[in-house]
C-alpha cells in the first residue's frame, strides 16, 4: 500500500466529515425544496442555534416584536402561551408543589415573564465578507466555468482531469492570481487529495485543526458548496475534495506570494447572549410579579420559576404558541364537520360516485379539490365527485424522455434514484415526423438569432437585419402577453403541430412492477373505484421568464410537472393484465372504469385533459361535463387565491389573473406553496367541507385498505418527508432570506442551469427567492413547521416512528408535531417522545376528558 | 481444483445518504468496485431501522461490500473509521476468496 493511497482515503472521509452538515442543492432546473438544516436534525429543534455550530447565526424564528405583534392581534392568545409554557416546562408541575402556589399562578408568571422580557435573536452571519476573499472571489469564477456545461459558448479546457485538474492546468493563465504566484502553481501536485494534504501542511494546519479548516473553508461559500455536493452525488464530475484542493492551494499561493488571502482560520463565533444570571432571573420577577399583579413578597421563588425557562428559550415558546394557535383551528374545524358520514370506511360504501379524482398531495391542490367537490354538489346535474391525494408522481419513479427533447428528466421524488426509463412513442409516424422537421427548423431559427447575438460583430449586423420585428415583438409580448403567446403558440402549431403519443409504461417496467405500483397506490390512497371515470391530475406551473419555475412544479416529480407520471399511471391502471391481478388483490376495479390522465396549471388552475386520443367514446361526455365543472371550480378558485396574490384582487376578472402565466415581467406569478404548515393523512371524509386554504398537504388514506400497515409506514416515511423538506425550505426561507433563502429575485443573474447570482458574482444562492415567501418587508409565508395530523391507529403509528430513524429524529426532536386519532370517532391525541397524551380538551376546553 | 485467491473482504453498513461517501472512499483507496445493496434492516446502536421503505432510499440503511487485495484494505479501513467516527454505521472485514484476482486488483 502506498502513503499516497493510504492517505487519499483518509482526505476523502475528513473532507465527508467536515462536510457532514452540508445540505445538497439541486440545480435550479430541477429545484427541490430542502431542509437547509437536515444535518442537524438528530438534535433539538433550535438547540444549538446560540452555539458554535454550522447553524450558528440562523435564525430559528421570528423577532420578538413579530411575536408581540401577533400577541396583540390576538393571533397568539394567553392560552397558547401558557399550554407552549407547559409543554416546554414540564418539571412546572412537579417542582413547585410545595410551594404555596399552584401551578396556574407559575403559568400565569412565566406568560408575564414571556411577555415582559427581552430576547436577543441570533444575529445572522454577514455576506459580503465572502465577497472580500479574492480566494472565493477566483474559486466562484471557476466553478461557473467547470460546472455549466449547457449553455455555454466555449467549455472549460481539460474537463476530463476533473475541476482540481483542469484548475491546475489553466492556473497560470488567471490574471486575477499574481504573476509569481502563477508560475508557481504548475508545482502543485498531481492529485486533489494530495494537493489538500500538501496544502494543509503548508498553511501548519494540526491535524486537530484539519477537520474545523476543511469546514471553515467549506462555509466560505455556502451555496456552491451545497450545489458541488449533490453534483458529486449524482453527476459524479465533481466533489467536495477537488473543491477544497483548489481553494487550499490558492490560498498557499496567494500566502506565499505574500499575498493577504482570508485574514487567517480563526473560526467564526457568533455572538452569544449574556446567560441571565440571578440577578437578571430577580429582575424578570419583579417585572412578572408586577405584570400579574402581585407584589414581591415572593420574588426568591418567583426568580427560581423563572430559572426554569431561560430568556434564551423564549422565541422557541412564541413560536410553539404560534403554531399551537393555527394547530387548534384545523382540529376544530376537523371536528366540526364530524358527522355520520365521517365514521363510514371505504369499505362500506356502496354508491357509485361519476368521477373521481387523484391529486398530488400539494396544498394548491387542496383548493382544486374543495371547489370541484362544492360544484359537483351544487344542483347541477354533474353527479357526485370523489377526490384523493396521493404523492403527486403516483408511484412511478422515472426518468422521462418526451418524444422530441434532447435531454431527459427525473420524474420522481429527491428520496429515489431513477431505475427506469420512459420516452414516448408517436401514435403516428408520418405526424412525428412532420413534428420533427418543424421542430428542426424552429430549433435552427433559434440557435441561428443566438450566434448572432453571441459571435464577433455580428449582433450589429442582427441589430440592423432584426431590429424591428424583435422591437414589435418584445413591445406586444409586454403590453398584451396574452395575445402575443396566442400567436406564438399559433406560429409554433403550424410550423410543428403537435402530435399524440403514448408513454411507453409498458417497456419500462414489467408486469409485476406495474401491479405492485397499482397496488401500493390504491392501498396507500385508501381508494376503493366506483367510479367509470378516474382523473389522475398531475400539476405544473406554466410562467414565463422565471429561473424559479421549477420551484412551483410538483415536488414529488424532482421539480418537474406530474403530467407524464399522470399518464403512465392511467396506462398502467387500464391495463386489462394489472385489473386481473389487482381483483385477486381484493381491489377489484370496474370493467367500465376508465383512468385518464390530466394536468392542474397552477398559475392558471385550468385542468387540461392529456393524452385525449387514449380516451374512449363511451366516457367523452361523462369527460365533458367533468370538464365543464372544473372549468367552473378553476374560476372561484382564481378570485379565491387573488385575494392573496400581491397586485390581484378577487374583483379581477380570472383571465386577469391567469395571465401572469404568459407576463414575462411577473415576478409573482403565483404564491407557490407559500403558507403550507399541515400534512394531513387521512380519508377525504375527515377534511370534505372544511376550507383549509390551501395550506395543508394531503394524503388520502384508510386503514381498513392497510391491515399491515405498509402503506402508511410508505407515506409517512416518503411523501411525509417530502412535504417536511418543503416546508422547511420556506421556513427557513423566510426567516433567513439573506442566508438560507436566495433574496429579491429582481437582480438575479442565471448561473447556466445550476442556480442563481445575486448581482454579477459571489455564491451561489440557496433556497427560496424573496418572492416566494414575501412582499415588500412584509412576509407572505407564515414560518410554521408541519402539524402532521392523522387519522390512523395511534399503535401502528407509534410502531412506524420507532422502527424508521428518521422519523424519530423529526417527532421527537420537535421538528414537526404529530396529532392523531384511532378513527373518526376518536378523541386527538398529541404524540410526545413518552408517548400520547389526551389533546382534545385543549381543542374543546369545555368538553369532558377523552372526547 | 484452481487454487483461489486470497483477498480482504469489506463490507460497510450506512444510512442511504452516506452510501455515495463511502463510494468515493472505495475509488480514492483503489478497490475496482463495489456492491451496494438498498434497503437492508435491522436493530443496532442507533435503534431498529425499517427496511421496507417503498419510495425512500436516502434514509433505509444501504449494504456497501467491497473487495480488494489485502495490501489496499488498511487504506479503506483507515478511512472508513475515520468516516464513521461520528454517524450510524458498522464495518465488518474479513478474508475472502475469490477465483479471478485480476479483477480485483
Amino acid at each position: 500500500m502506498s502513503n499516497e493511497t493510504s492517505s487519499a482515503g483518509m482526505v476523502r472521509a475528513k473532507v465527508t466529515r467536515a462536510a457532514d452538515h452540508v445540505v445538497p442543492t439541486w440545480p435550479i432546473a430541477s429545484f427541490i425544496a430542502v431542509n437547509p438544516m437536515r444535518s442537524m436534525e438528530k438534535g433539538q429543534f433550535g438547540e444549538d442555534r446560540h452555539a458554535t455550530a454550522p447553524s450558528a447565526g440562523i435564525a430559528y424564528t421570528r423577532n420578538r416584536t413579530a411575536y408581540q405583534r401577533d400577541f396583540a392581534s390576538g393571533r397568539i392568545t394567553s392560552d397558547d402561551l401558557r399550554a407552549a409554557i407547559s409543554e416546554r416546562v414540564p418539571e412546572l408541575r412537579s417542582h413547585y408543589r410545595d410551594t404555596p402556589f399552584d401551578e396556574a399562578f407559575y403559568l400565569d408568571l412565566l406568560v408575564a415573564d414571556v411577555l415582559e422580557s427581552n430576547d436577543a435573536r441570533p444575529v445572522a452571519r454577514p455576506r459580503d465578507t465572502a465577497d472580500l476573499d479574492l480566494v472565493n472571489t477566483i474559486t466562484s469564477g471557476w466553478l461557473a466555468a467547470f460546472l455549466t456545461t449547457d449553455e455555454t459558448v466555449w467549455q472549460m479546457p481539460h474537463r476530463e482531469l476533473g475541476f482540481y485538474g483542469s484548475w491546475r492546468t489553466l492556473a497560470r493563465h488567471d490574471p486575477r492570481i499574481p504573476r509569481r504566484a502563477r508560475r508557481r502553481s504548475t508545482d502543485l501536485p498531481s492529485t486533489c487529495e494530495m494537493a489538500v494534504q500538501v496544502a494543509l501542511q503548508r498553511l501548519a494546519i494540526g491535524r486537530a485543526d484539519t477537520e474545523a479548516v476543511l469546514r471553515e473553508e467549506i462555509d466560505a461559500l455556502p451555496g456552491w458548496a451545497s450545489h458541488v455536493k449533490w453534483r458529486s452525488e449524482n453527476t459524479g464530475d465533481i466533489d467536495l475534495a477537488q473543491y477544497l484542493a483548489v481553494r487550499l492551494s490558492l490560498r498557499v499561493l496567494l500566502l506565499e506570494n505574500g499575498n493577504s488571502p482570508h485574514p487567517d482560520h480563526r473560526l467564526e463565533k457568533p455572538q452569544r447572549t449574556a446567560p441571565a444570571g440571578s440577578r437578571d432571573s430577580r429582575d424578570r420577577a419583579r417585572r412578572a410579579l408586577q405584570r400579574i399583579g402581585e407584589t414581591d413578597e415572593h420574588l426568591v421563588i418567583a426568580a427560581r420559576v423563572l430559572e426554569s425557562h431561560p430568556v434564551t428559550d423564549h422565541s422557541v415558546t412564541w413560536q410553539v404558541a404560534y403554531e399551537r394557535h393555527y394547530r387548534m383551528n384545523v382540529l376544530a374545524s376537523l371536528d366540526r364537520i364530524r358527522t355520520d358520514s365521517a365514521i363510514q370506511t371505504a369499505s362500506d360504501r356502496t354508491d357509485r360516485v361519476d368521477v373521481h379524482v387523484v391529486t398530488c398531495i400539494d396544498p394548491r391542490s387542496e383548493g382544486l379539490r374543495r371547489h370541484l367537490e362544492d360544484f359537483a354538489s351544487a344542483p347541477s346535474g354533474l353527479g357526485r365527485v370523489e377526490t384523493f391525494g396521493f404523492a403527486g408522481f403516483f408511484a412511478v419513479p422515472m426518468r422521462f424522455t418526451a418524444l422530441d427533447a434532447r435531454g431527459s428528466v427525473d420524474s420522481l421524488p429527491a428520496l429515489l434514484r431513477a431505475r427506469h426509463s420512459t420516452t414516448e412513442i408517436a401514435v403516428s409516424n408520418d405526424e412525428a415526423v412532420r413534428r420533427r422537421r418543424g421542430l428542426l427548423t424552429l430549433e435552427a431559427l433559434d440557435h441561428s438569432a443566438h450566434a448572432g447575438k453571441t459571435f464577433g460583430v455580428s449582433p450589429f449586423a442582427l441589430a440592423e437585419a432584426t431590429g424591428l420585428f424583435f422591437g414589435v415583438a418584445s413591445f406586444l409580448r409586454t403590453v398584451a402577453p396574452s395575445t402575443f403567446e396566442r400567436m406564438r403558440g399559433w406560429i409554433g402549431a403550424l410550423i410543428a403541430p403537435p402530435t399524440a403519443a403514448d408513454v411507453t409504461v409498458q417497456l419500462a417496467y414489467s408486469l409485476p412492477e406495474r401491479i405492485l405500483i397499482a397496488e401500493a397506490s390504491l392501498r396507500m390512497m385508501g381508494m376503493a373505484i366506483t367510479a367509470p371515470l378516474v382523473v389522475l391530475t398531475g400539476h405544473g406551473s406554466r410562467t414565463m421568464n422565471n429561473l424559479y419555475q421549477s420551484a412551483l412544479d410538483c415536488g414529488a416529480c424532482g421539480g418537474h410537472s406530474g403530467a407524464p407520471n399522470a399518464r403512465a399511471a392511467a396506462a398502467i391502471f387500464n391495463d386489462p393484465l394489472v385489473r386481473q391481478s389487482l381483483s385477486t388483490r381484493g381491489l377489484v376495479v370496474s370493467s367500465d372504469t376508465v383512468f385518464v390522465a390530466a394536468e392542474h396549471n397552477t398559475v392558471t388552475d385550468e385542468l387540461l385533459l392529456l393524452d385525449e386520443h387514449l380516451l374512449p367514446a363511451t366516457h367523452r361526455g361523462m369527460w365533458d361535463r367533468f370538464a365543464r365543472a372544473a372549468s367552473g371550480a378553476s374560476d372561484r378558485l382564481v378570485r379565491e387565491r387573488a385575494v392573496e396574490l400581491p397586485g390581484a384582487s378577487s374583483r379581477h376578472r380570472p383571465s386577469r389573473v391567469r395571465r401572469r402565466s404568459r407576463d414575462w415581467a411577473e415576478v409573482y406569478p403565483e404564491l407557490g406553496l407559500a403558507g403550507n404548515a399541515a400534512l394531513i393523512i387521512g380519508p377525504r371524509s375527515l377534511t370534505r367541507g372544511v376550507d383549509l386554504s390551501r395550506r395543508a398537504f394531503l394524503h388520502s388514506y384508510e386503514s381498513a385498505l392497510d391491515p399491515d400497515g405498509s402503506a402508511l409506514e410508505t407515506i409517512l416515511t416518503a411523501p411525509l418527508v417530502v412535504a417536511q423538506w418543503i416546508n422547511h425550505q420556506y421556513y427557513f426561507s423566510a426567516l433567513n432570506p439573506e442566508t438560507l433563502g436566495a433574496g429579491t429575485k429582481t437582480i438575479h443573474n442565471a448561473v447556466g442551469t445550476l442556480g442563481v447570482f445575486s448581482g454579477y458574482g459571489g455564491d451561489l444562492r440557496r433556497g427560496l427567492p424573496w418572492q416566494s415567501v414575501g412582499f415588500g418587508r412584509e412576509l407572505l409565508h407564515e414560518p410554521m413547521r408541519l402539524a402532521v395530523i392523522a387519522q390512523a391507529p395511534l399503535e401502528l403509528l407509534g410502531a412506524i416512528i420507532s422502527r424508521n430513524e428518521v422519523l424519530r429524529n423529526l417527532f421527537d426532536n420537535e421538528w414537526m408535531t404529530l396529532t392523531a386519532r384511532d378513527d373518526a370517532m376518536g378523541a386527538w391525541q398529541r404524540y410526545t417522545r413518552y408517548g400520547w397524551q389526551d389533546f382534545s380538551r385543549d381543542i374543546h376546553p369545555d368538553q369532558p376528558k377523552g372526547h | 481444483m484452481n487454487p483461489l485467491t486470497r483477498m480482504t473482504k469489506v463490507d460497510i453498513i450506512v444510512a442511504g445518504k452516506d452510501a455515495p461517501a463511502v463510494w468515493e472512499l472505495i475509488g480514492a483507496v483503489g478497490a475496482t468496485g463495489y456492491t451496494s445493496v438498498a434497503g437492508a434492516s435491522g436493530i443496532g446502536h442507533h435503534g431498529q431501522h425499517s427496511g421496507s421503505l417503498l419510495f425512500n432510499e436516502l434514509d433505509a440503511l444501504t449494504i456497501v461490500i467491497t473487495v480488494l487485495p489485502p495490501d489496499r484494505a488498511p487504506a479503506l479501513i483507515d478511512a472508513a473509521r475515520e468516516l464513521l467516527e461520528d454517524r450510524s454505521g458498522v464495518m465488518f472485514v474479513a478474508d475472502t476468496f475469490v477465483s479471478r484476482p485480476e479483477y480485483f486488483q
